[in-house]
């Protein structure tokens, strides 16, 4: 009898043990940053504020770097474990939007008391008419540059080049050269990759060109414009003014801190590496304005969360998704990351305007341009950056470098 | 009227007993490895973009990385010459190494143990050391070619020089282990056979020449065979250190898969490269095998 009695109450304790268990809500989320100040705001004060708020919900939050994030969703969403809410750029939206693998965030955004704050940026995420994207903060590709190297080669550093002549003309003076050797380059730039296109982009939007037809079925930028453009930029990399490479890091110092550029289109993360790297050459960095030849125009993006269309707990993903990009959430993130803020409501914060290279960034948006939503974004931009590569290395013309780009372009649209 | 054993062990066949201790092996080897492969091969006729349904295209990957794929061919170019770059280099110099922590001398054991170092460092954090040594403006080697009045040469960025930078890096990571095996090998050669030699007035070289040599082509096919298969699926350096460029002069047919599975989407091209790749190690090694076979007979 006694043994019985003890059985029933030890399993009666078990029960109650364990409802809290069953009660309680887990909300996975991938954050696309491994920095250490990111990783310690959202670990040791964001999560447990909203913990703290919401009982019921837990959150488990996994910080992925951001080169291994695609593979690593990808495979998440192949095996069905995908993350309820995750962390991407705003070209990502179209994607996994045509795969309907994230969920649009209208109904939500709609009862939502903070949306109007966002203003525009809560588009960035827009595919198809719906809004599948919170931006979290944003960057951009402005030209950024070093003051004492503009008085030392006897330029005034209140007037940096607003169009493509003061740009060549500036990198000229700036330049540095030991016998054929640039030991400093004027303006760097960049020839392969993700950086290449976005800088390539950003002087084809300047000349007044697009990258793709209005309805998105064929590729625009092999007109007379886009060849204009990448022969002005491919020219640049004449050896005297900049090379046909990007200028390497040194260690963890951009090359601008290193001193062995001038000039570079760079975005705000460059301002949180001087600052932890090379805070005494900080002072001598200056953001410029947006460059103008037809249009004036920059580029930007934003990175937000997303909502999986395989999270079990919808709403609860939510209220995390609100409480991560709440002002005060997005504030630490945003002092810890170096970024843009989404909120307009957060443009007059102090650590903004305090920061004279911040508020430059922020009125460069007036400029602001973004890639397009587009599925195939991602092989079009590997496709323009392969072709642009070809022609900084002269194995290719512009025009021929355009024309097989558009070419293969226009295949898989 | 027979007794039946309540004894479980006794009941079982003996012949099955053996394959009760091999069953974990045989199922790891069949969910882990037999059974992906098998997957991949299927995926190889689809279109896959692994967040909707494969969709059966037939040989349709398979003729268009054939046919019109400049950039598949280029990557098949890239890693036969990254092969025979890093392999001959590996071999010539692992032997080197292998014969001299053979001597019975001093503080070999040290020696061998820095040489095995390398082997045992992570390809990232290697490649990170490299590339600062590669780096065009303040890296090592260009400081030190600079004493000599040499360079700077752009070891990473040049389109010339990138893949052959990468096989020197390569076969700095990869001698320690070779230098193990041939030194398994050199001290499993008998050593009346030498002493026979030398009292017949063999030099040195003669000796390497006629008896080391031979004696250790086992050695070397097996460091052939496996060095074939590992520099052709190379991936962690060039991810690390070039990103298959500049001007794809380094991309491999392993960055290939990569670039195809996880930039593009496109699960069913990246599974039918990697069988491309599967087919041309596996008829390297069965030549091999064969070239190999009838030298040893």
């Amino acid at each position: 009898m006694l043994r019985a009695r003890t059985i029933c109450c030890t399993l009666v304790l078990l029960l109650v043990l364990t409802i809290p268990a069953f009660a309680e809500t887990t909300v996975r989320i991938w954050f696309a940053d491994t920095a250490e100040p990111v990783m310690r705001v959202v670990r040791e004060s964001i999560v447990p504020e909203f913990e703290k708020a919401n009982p019921d919900i837990k959150l488990k939050v996994e910080f992925i770097p951001w080169g291994e994030l695609s593979p690593k969703l990808l495979t998440a969403f192949a095996g069905g474990v995908a993350p309820d809410v995750f962390m991407h750029g705003q070209a990502a939206t179209a994607g996994f939007a045509a795969a309907s693998q994230i969920e649009p965030l209208d109904d939500y955004i709609a009862q939502w008391s903070a949306a109007n704050d966002f203003g525009p940026t809560l588009n960035s995420g827009e595919y198809m008419g719906k809004k599948y994207l919170v931006p979290l903060y944003g960057s951009a590709n402005l030209l950024i540059y070093r003051t004492d190297f503009y008085e030392e080669a006897g330029l005034d550093p209140k007037l940096p080049p607003t169009n493509w002549e003061e740009l060549a003309s500036a990198g000229q003076k700036l330049a540095i050269k030991k016998g054929d050797r640039l030991v400093r380059e004027g303006i760097d730039l960049a020839s392969s990759g993700t950086n290449a296109q976005q800088t390539w982009t950003t002087f084809l939007w300047q000349n007044g060109g697009s990258l793709f037809s209005d309805d998105y079925a064929k590729a625009a930028f092999n007109d007379a414009k886009g060849v204009e453009t990448l022969e002005f930029y491919t020219g640049l990399m004449d050896g005297n003014i900049a090379d046909h490479q990007q200028a390497e890091a040194v260690g963890s110092l951009p090359p601008l801190a290193a001193g062995t550029v001038a000039m570079q289109f760079a975005g705000t993360e460059i301002l949180g590496n001087f600052k932890t790297y090379a805070p005494d050459k900080y002072p001598f960095v200056k953001v410029g304005v947006p460059l103008e030849q037809q249009e004036k125009a920059a580029w930007y993006s934003f990175a937000g969360l997303f909502l999986s269309r395989q999270s079990t707990n919808k709403d609860a993903a939510w209220k995390a998704i609100e409480h991560l990009t709440c002002k005060a959430s997005l504030e630490q993130i945003i002092q810890a990351v170096g970024g843009l803020p989404p909120r307009v409501s957060m443009q007059n914060a102090s650590f903004i305007q305090e920061d004279g290279n911040l508020v430059m960034f922020l009125k460069g948006m007036e400029a602001a341009r973004f890639n397009p939503n587009i599925p195939q974004w991602t092989k079009v931009r590997d496709i323009l950056a392969r072709h642009i590569e070809r022609a900084a290395f002269g194995v290719s013309t512009p025009e021929e470098a355009l024309s097989e780009a558009a070419a293969e372009v226009n295949r898989i649209l | 009227m027979s007794v039946r054993s309540t004894d479980p062990y006794r009941r079982l066949n003996p012949t099955a007993i053996p394959y009760l201790f091999i069953l974990p092996v045989i199922l790891f080897t069949v969910f882990f490895k037999f059974i992906p492969i098998g997957v991949s091969l299927l995926l190889s006729f689809t279109e896959y973009d692994m967040l909707s349904s494969p969709r059966w295209v037939g040989i349709a990957n398979y003729a268009y990385l054939l046919s019109d794929n400049d950039l598949f061919w280029t990557s098949l170019k890239n890693t036969a010459q990254y092969s025979l770059e890093v392999l001959p280099a590996n071999i010539a110099i692992s032997l080197l190494l292998a014969i001299l922590v053979n001597q019975e001398l001093k503080g070999v054991a040290f020696f061998r143990t820095v040489f095995y170092l390398p082997v045992v460092t992570s390809i990232i954090a290697v490649s990170m050391i490299w590339m600062w040594i590669y780096n065009y403006q303040v890296g090592l080697l260009n400081s030190i070619l600079g004493l000599f009045g040499l360079g700077p040469f752009d070891w990473l960025r040049n389109p010339k020089l990138a893949l052959h930078s990468l096989a020197i890096m390569r076969v700095w990571k990869g001698v320690g282990w070779n230098m193990v095996i041939y030194l398994a090998g050199l001290q499993g050669i008998p050593r009346y056979i030498y002493e026979a030699a030398t009292i017949d007035g063999a030099s040195a070289w003669t000796q390497f020449r006629r008896l080391t040599w031979p004696l250790l082509r086992p050695v070397t096919y097996y460091i052939i065979v496996m060095g074939l298969i590992s520099t052709f699926q190379s991936f962690g350096e060039i991810y690390a250190m070039t990103q298959g460029g500049p001007l794809d002069s380094t991309t491999t047919l392993g960055y290939l898969v990569y670039q195809q599975a996880f930039q593009y989407w496109e699960m069913g091209k990246a599974s039918a490269t990697a069988f491309i790749l599967f087919g041309v190690i596996f008829a390297l090694s069965i030549a091999q095998n064969k070239f190999v076979s009838a030298e040893m007979n």
